[in-house]
């Protein structure tokens, strides 16, 4: 079978352009070889939160994005239909029992990270917008004894160094779980089960004090979610907020767990453990996408093909000794310098990053990746998320910001460019 | 100023000065050892991890080989848990020049190397990744040694005689007496770089185990000490390729020495003459060079992947020598300075590596013993430090005793199974500074993910151990009669049966978790530029999704603090640009 669109890539970008295609009527195939980075990764939705040496972080991020590089892939899109992209993402995510909004001034929240720090995010889960800085109210932070990937004291004393009223309390771990070997994941499956959550009730209700938050781990639930947070903020008459902490991130899994499942409902195969391994084109079209499996290779052909693998933390760019970095399915030509000696800066956390990891695919004004002449390399070829260049979306804490707005443009162009019959 | 007096000051927390600190204690003086940093932060802490047959010396450097094979063989008895029994090999491959290898087996013979040509069958089942072009295999009892916990239990071992081990003092400068063609040394003003605090230490005696630094140290008392720093570059890989420490057959060379430790192998060294041993920038053609020659040892060794790269300094010395620091020789070098320069109480010990450290000691606390006119016998040949009971070690002892105690939930460092209780019990026992002194402790962060998940989880626990320490600080003593032994350092189980860790604050004053966090960071960062391309980077690019998507560490309060090792981890240029197309 011919699809429309194969989409390679199971991460925001690669779900969000899969959802999108299929909604507007198109055939489309999502292959990856692994889960997709929304695993690792807090849940909101980060649209710009640095600006390259400003200290400070960036207040209204659509209001700045005239201030970052010229070829990024915001001011590809423009700020009006980047806004658009989010506003369908929220829609979209609400229908699957997400409840996505962010302040109401179109400002960056922010909220407290695992370290203590606040982090600006631009839409943030119902579960963590409590945590918002601009609440005002004291807080207190509960962890579990021997929680190894949370640590109370070390949030509340950064967050009182900020400004912000915050104390630490410490549950017993037998509240969560007889086992000591659970991760947040595990956790929050224990979490969806009433019992569980009624001793969380009962050993929060010993250390809250009226009119605090209460932040917790971000464990409150994998399937029950929404009931768990709503029967904390009922049974303790207090608002509640989880933080997200190292991987594996509950509430990434969550989203990526509801858009997969949306993309199932509507046909849309998503399959995983399909590392791209080559492709054949001819005259400038890309005609099929071969994979590895353990009997033979498969060949995957599609109208279109849309790659979101993500850059180096997805996988879709290797690099080698001598200096070379390459895109590993199609060998796109990269921005990124072939010189080991310029790929990093001295300073592990230099504000600006570090110009290996800014290098990426280059697209026109319909994210089709083109070369360092301007020329488009496969006609029927297009590129979002991680992977795009003149942005590090880590550096600048856009992330899932350039991974929907990229996703969605693309997605759009794919339409407009008659390559597929809607 | 506070002011301290001993019998002997010696200057240098490495493998020599804690081996001088600790026979010169068992011999009954009054020892202090001064240390700018962590215990092994120098020369000791950064290199290959081999314990010497004696075999890479054997044609070249005789009078070393024999100190080496003489010293493998006492260590091996009083340092036992701190030595993997790996073996090692000699392999002739078709580089490999035509007559060495039976000079070679000629040479070892001579100096009492045992030295044995085996089948290359047998070497093929025993390191089946071995270069299978390899055409001979001479067998000697080379080592793995973990110079880290070994300097730490020599120092635990002096503490336990009545020394005094004070880590984080610098020498700012010595103090003498006399005039010119008179002069002596009579001790140190040192400065306590933590709390800022001076010290002067009055010394009948000052030894200088400064090692590479040693030469600086001299110059405070007028005397010119020409160390030869000889820069060697070390890479280490994500698996032990070899399970027996591999060596070419031919005369020493870059590259061509390949050591199981732990849980990696590493490939070393270069030697470059350096003009200052804190000049420990690594260039590109360093770590290619390094895998180049690690391709003719292990074929496939270069499309491993790497973990780290870092540079140790040689303190070479040779009188007068003025050439290439690859043929200095490795021989002690104990000098006199009473003889040499007409400065009497000074004492200054460097050159050696680190198989003859204790012969290095035995030597210097001879010298000492003499100039203070006391006859008494060096015990250290025959006296155990702390922890050699536990026999040598075993890459599997840390997850058995993990399995056994079913210590999984508590693991800090997934990659080189640490747990909490470990983490606890040596910050609570060992200054604590910085997290990276905790990595030498128990291996923090040495791991794949170079440090991704354990440098937070390290951080946060040190705060909480912090809060606790002020609630009720602890009653122990720093010095002498440690509730918890350094000897079991490593060991998962033991940190479980041991009391639970008070931390003192006198140990670990500083008490800012946001620099202990940056701080770790950018060391791991120093170690993995010039390493930094494929998986590696990969995982790096998960390093900083959770440092600063996730964490935001880059905008945490208090960013003008630092340690006193925070410039140190500073570097200015990943690669100096020098091609010189080696």
């Amino acid at each position: 079978m011919i699809v429309d669109l194969l989409v390679i890539g199971a991460g925001l970008a690669g779900l969000i352009a899969a959802l999108r295609a299929a909604e507007a009527g198109l055939r489309v195939k999502l292959i990856a070889k692994g889960m997709g980075a929304l695993y690792w990764t807090p849940g909101t939705i980060d649209v710009l939160g640095y600006l390259g040496a400003e200290a400070r972080a960036v207040e209204r991020p659509w209001e700045r994005i005239d201030d970052l590089p010229e070829r990024h892939p915001y001011r590809i899109v423009g700020a009006r239909r980047a806004q658009e992209a989010l506003d369908w993402f929220r829609a979209c995510v609400a229908e699957l029992g997400l409840d996505y909004g962010g302040r109401e001034d179109g400002g960056n929240a922010h909220t407290p990270s695992p370290a203590g720090a606040w982090r600006p995010s631009y839409l943030l889960p119902a579960g963590q917008r409590a945590g918002d800085v601009k609440d005002g109210r004291p807080m207190v932070i509960v962890g579990f004894q021997g929680m190894r990937d949370f640590y109370p004291h070390l949030i509340a004393r950064n967050l009182e160094a900020q400004g912000q009223a915050a104390r630490a309390a410490v549950l017993p771990w037998s509240v969560l779980s007889e086992r000591r070997d659970r991760n947040s994941v595990q956790l929050a499956e224990a979490l969806d089960e009433p019992t569980t959550q009624q001793r969380l009730i009962d050993a929060l209700r010993l250390v809250v004090k009226p009119g605090e938050r209460i932040g917790l781990p971000a464990i409150l639930g994998r399937e029950a979610h929404s009931q768990v947070l709503t029967a904390l903020t009922q049974a303790l008459n207090a608002a509640v907020f989880e933080i997200a902490t190292l991987p594996p991130s509950v509430p990434g899994v969550r989203l990526a767990t509801a858009l997969r499942r949306s993309l199932e409902r509507r046909g849309v195969r998503v399959e995983i453990g399909m590392e791209a391994i080559g492709f054949h084109a001819q005259d400038g079209m890309i005609e099929f996408v071969e994979t590895a499996t353990s009997a033979r290779p498969l060949k995957h052909r599609a109208k279109a093909f849309l790659l979101a693998t993500g850059g180096v933390l997805g996988g879709g760019f290797d690099s080698n000794p001598s200096g070379r970095f390459w895109e590993t399915i199609f060998d796109l030509p990269l921005t990124t310098p072939q010189d080991r000696r310029q790929w990093f800066r001295p300073l592990f956390l230099d504000p600006q990053g570090h110009p290996a990891l800014r290098g990426g695919v280059a697209v026109n004004d319909a994210f089709q990746p083109i070369d360092a002449a301007g020329n488009v390399v496969y006609a029927n070829l297009w590129a979002a998320g991680g992977l795009l260049a003149h942005a590090d979306p880590i550096a600048e804490r856009s992330l899932e910001g350039i991974a929907i707005v990229s996703a969605v443009a693309a997605v759009e162009a794919i339409k407009a460019g008659n390559m597929v019959h809607v | 100023m506070k002011r301290m007096s001993t019998d002997v000051l010696v200057i240098g927390g490495g493998s020599t000065g804690a081996g001088v600190a600790w026979d010169a204690a068992l011999r009954g003086l009054r020892v202090i050892l001064v240390e700018k940093r962590d215990l092994t932060h120098g020369t000791t802490g950064r290199y290959h991890g081999l314990l010497h047959s004696g075999g890479r010396y054997a044609v070249k450097d005789p009078q070393s080989a024999i100190e080496c094979i003489e010293e493998n063989r006492i260590l091996r008895r009083t340092h036992a848990h701190c030595i993997e029994d790996t073996g090692g090999f000699f392999v002739v491959t078709p580089e490999d020049e035509g007559d060495y290898p039976d000079r070679f087996k000629a040479a070892c013979a001579k100096v009492g190397i045992p030295c044995e040509e085996i089948p290359l069958k047998e070497a093929f089942r025993r390191e089946p990744l071995l270069n299978p072009r390899i055409s001979r295999v001479f067998e000697v009892p080379d080592g793995s040694a973990d110079s880290f916990l070994a300097t730490h239990v020599t120092a635990q071992a002096a503490r336990q005689a009545g020394a005094q081990i004070l880590i984080y003092h610098e020498v700012i400068d010595l103090l003498t007496e006399g005039s010119d063609g008179d002069r002596r040394v009579v001790g140190a003003r040192v400065c306590d770089v933590v709390h800022g605090e001076e010290v002067r230490i009055d010394a009948a005696i000052t030894v200088n185990a400064g090692g590479a630094w040693a030469g600086k140290i001299a110059a405070m008392a007028g005397v010119p000490v020409n160390v030869i720093p000889g820069k060697g570059v070390m890479v280490a890989v994500n698996h032990r390729l070899v399970n027996t420490v591999i060596n070419r057959c031919k005369m020493p060379a870059d590259g061509d020495i390949l050591v199981p430790v732990h849980t990696v192998a590493i490939i070393g060294t270069t030697d470059e003459r350096v003009s200052d041993p804190e000049m420990l920038t690594i260039e590109p053609w360093e770590v290619d060079l390094m895998l180049r020659e690690g391709d003719k040892l292990v074929p496939g060794l270069s499309r491993s992947r790497i973990l780290r790269a870092w540079a140790g300094v040689r303190p070479l010395y040779q009188e007068g020598y003025t050439g290439e620091s690859r043929d200095a020789t490795r021989a002690l070098a104990l000098l006199d300075h009473r003889q040499r320069d007409g400065v009497s109480g000074f004492l200054t010990i460097t050159g050696g590596k680190w198989t003859t450290f204790r012969l290095m000691a035995e030597k210097t606390v001879d010298k000492v013993c003499e100039q203070l006119g006391v006859e008494r016998p060096c015990l250290t040949a025959t006296t155990p430090v702390p922890g050699a009971e536990q026999g040598h070690y075993w890459l599997g002892h840390r997850l058995h005793e993990v399995e056994e105690a079913r210590l999984q939930g508590d693991l800090i460092c997934e990659c080189e199974l640490v747990t909490r209780a470990m983490v606890e019990q040596a910050v609570a026992n060992n200054p604590t500074v910085t997290l990276d002194d905790l990595r030498r402790d128990v291996r923090l962060g040495m791991g794949p993910c170079q440090g991704g998940f354990c440098t937070f989880r390290a951080a946060g626990i040190l705060h909480q151990l912090r809060l606790h320490a002020q609630e009720a600080p602890p009653q122990t003593e720093v010095d002498g009669g440690l509730p918890w032994n350094v000897a079991y350092l490593q060991s998962p189980r033991h940190s479980v049966q041991a009391k639970p860790a008070a931390l003192n604050p006198k140990v670990s004053p500083l008490d800012n978790p946001n620099l202990l966090l940056r701080d770790f960071l950018q060391e791991r960062w120093r170690g993995l530029t010039p390493v930094l391309w494929g998986r590696q980077l990969k995982q790096e690019r998960l390093n900083e999704l959770i440092y600063l998507t996730i964490m935001n560490v880059d905008h945490l309060p208090e960013d003008g603090e630092a340690s006193p090792l925070t410039e140190f981890w500073r570097f200015d240029a990943v690669a100096g640009a020098k091609e010189d197309g080696r």
